[in-house]
């Protein structure tokens, strides 16, 4: 399992396609890739600030994908997550799952981004013409963790 | 001296002194310190005064109010978070 919070821009296709070598013969890699947007609800987004709590913040993912890969009985997750400055196109999350089958795949991945969303020491601040805003997890967010399951 | 550590939002509230800051004596526990936090900077207590912030004391998360606070802990203050 790898989880890496990064300053730096990734390249999520050199990401997978590493992360598919080593395990070439799995079965099933399924993945998701979350991008910067250029607005939300309207508003133009010049930059996404990430702040993260260093050390902290990494082995609390670590502890939320050793959760998934317990729950789903995955071969390996990999989890990239940008903190910093970022701007509208790049990426900021990428979460792969590689299984045996489709199923643990497609569910690993969904469970540990419902977890990401609510649950990962992460603070986001968009910053656009019009100000900035601290963005905190919305209802919808909230209730599909509580769906995802229990406190982990 | 304690470290005390505003993530997010509450980091542009936080006095940056407050970064390594000598406790009073009567401040034993978590409790202790968030009553003292509001009464030196009400701003910065009335936005800690939520249910949904959670505090880390040596980068472990601790959900009990009496928890005690001895020198040199480093105290983190946790805005709801939001990653992916």
């Amino acid at each position: 399992m790898t989880v890496r919070v990064t300053e730096e821009p990734f390249d999520p296709g050199a990401e997978i396609a590493a992360f598919n070598t080593a395990h070439g013969h799995a079965g099933a890699l399924a993945t998701f890739t979350g991008y910067c947007r250029a607005a939300t609800a309207g508003r133009p987004v010049g930059t996404l600030y990430i702040e993260q709590y260093p050390g902290f913040t990494q082995r609390e993912i670590q502890r939320l994908a050793d959760d998934v890969s317990r729950q789903l009985g995955t071969l390996d997750l990999l989890v990239v997550h940008r903190v910093g400055a970022i701007r509208p196109g790049e990426a900021i999350v990428l979460v792969a799952a590689m299984a045996a089958h489709r199923a643990e795949a497609f569910d690993a991945v969904r469970l540990l981004m419902d977890y990401l969303k609510t649950d990962a020491p992460l603070w986001k601040k968009e910053s656009g013409p019009d100000g900035d805003r601290w963005i905190e997890p919305t209802a919808h967010d909230h209730a599909r963790r509580a769906k995802a399951g229990e406190k982990v | 001296m304690a470290r005390l550590v505003f993530l997010g939002r509450f980091r542009e509230i936080a006095n940056p002194a407050l970064a390594q800051v000598t406790l009073p004596g009567g401040v034993r526990t978590l409790a202790g310190l968030k009553d003292w936090l509001a009464e030196a900077e009400p701003a910065l207590g009335k936005a800690l005064d939520s249910a949904r912030t959670q505090i880390a004391v040596n980068q472990v998360l601790v959900r009990d109010p009496s928890h005690p606070i001895v020198h040199d802990d480093e105290i983190a203050f946790l805005p709801p978070m939001s990653g992916g």
